[in-house]
């Protein structure tokens, strides 16, 4: 009987490490990273017959809590300024900003709040690919998001000092959303404005406490 | 209508379809802009984090619809609007 549960537990044991996909690096335990480097970046993208348009938004923060040997316990949050995007025209940027779009003064900030991780792709030794599901908000409303993620960890070394001190995690992910899921309706959707936003974020973390 | 002035509608009206359509190929931007996105190169460290190029803000003024589809089109106007009154015109003095 001892034998059996002895296997069991070292089987349980076996097969809950396989399913914990994490980083192989030097740091481990639980690592928090803050977004806060100004060249972290969120784009939009829209394409219509008409005209190309992306938006760009440079103001960018963000938290995320993980465990090193566990990706899948991922949390946090990135919160992007809504008056900060830019689409390099600006009357459009102030149509943007205006109630008939996103009502930057109503509601000032588009957030990303991973809920969960999953399909998890060790890619390389410090490089992770995930599909992460999240509750994505614009004007005060939320809907649940699945983004594809990359996530790229570097220990401390004297090249990630040049950015920031500690740990560094690289992430570049990509999602897409429906403006008419966000009670974005306009005239001139599906004109000259993609009802399909392509999402593109790129940012650079640091564990430094 | 004669013929000499079918065919220079019909010229114009090719062109002009020809105009636009490269208009659109090439992004069909309506309005002018205030400024452009540049792709940064990226650096050995941005790289080894997996990140893909950013782009940065540069001001500079370009025209939306301008010089290449108004200006074009709006020389095969002009030029088609000639010939079709000169044919018209020789058409017309033929007739007296």
């Amino acid at each position: 009987m001892k034998t059996i549960i002895k296997t069991s537990i070292l089987l349980l044991a076996a097969v809950s490490m396989t399913l914990a996909q994490g980083f192989k690096i030097k740091a481990s335990g639980e690592q928090t990273f803050n977004f806060e480097d100004k060249r972290n970046q969120v784009k939009f993208f829209s394409t219509t017959p008409l005209e190309d348009i992306t938006g760009i938004s440079n103001d960018v923060k963000g938290k995320v809590t993980l465990d090193v040997a566990d990706v899948k316990n991922m949390k946090g949050s990135i919160i992007i300024s809504v008056a900060s995007i830019k689409t390099a025209i600006d009357l459009r940027d102030e149509h943007l900003r205006s109630d008939n779009w996103l009502s930057a003064d109503a509601y000032p900030e588009i957030t990303f709040a991973v809920k969960n991780v999953g399909d998890v792709k060790v890619l390389e030794d410090n490089k992770i690919e995930a599909k992460v599901t999240g509750d994505f908000t614009v004007r005060g409303v939320t809907k649940e998001t699945v983004a594809v993620v990359t996530l790229t960890y570097l220990d401390a070394s004297e090249q990630t000092a040049q950015y920031a001190p500690g740990d560094l995690l690289g992430v570049q992910a990509k999602l897409n959303i429906k403006l008419s899921d966000f009670n974005v309706n306009n005239m001139i959707i599906g004109q000259k404005v993609s009802e399909d936003i392509e999402i593109t974020v790129t940012l650079r973390g640091s564990n430094a406490k | 209508m004669n013929e000499k002035q079918k065919y220079v509608l019909t010229a114009a009206l090719i062109l002009i379809a020809a105009v636009f359509l490269w208009w659109l190929a090439s992004g069909g931007e309506i309005l002018s802009k205030d400024g452009v996105w540049v792709e940064t190169e990226l650096s050995e460290l941005d790289k080894a984090l997996g990140l893909e190029p950013q782009k940065v803000y540069q001001e500079k003024f370009i025209l939306g619809l301008l010089p290449h589809t108004a200006v074009i089109s709006g020389i095969i106007v002009v030029v088609s609007a000639i010939l079709f009154f000169t044919f018209k015109s020789k058409k017309t003095k033929e007739k007296k």
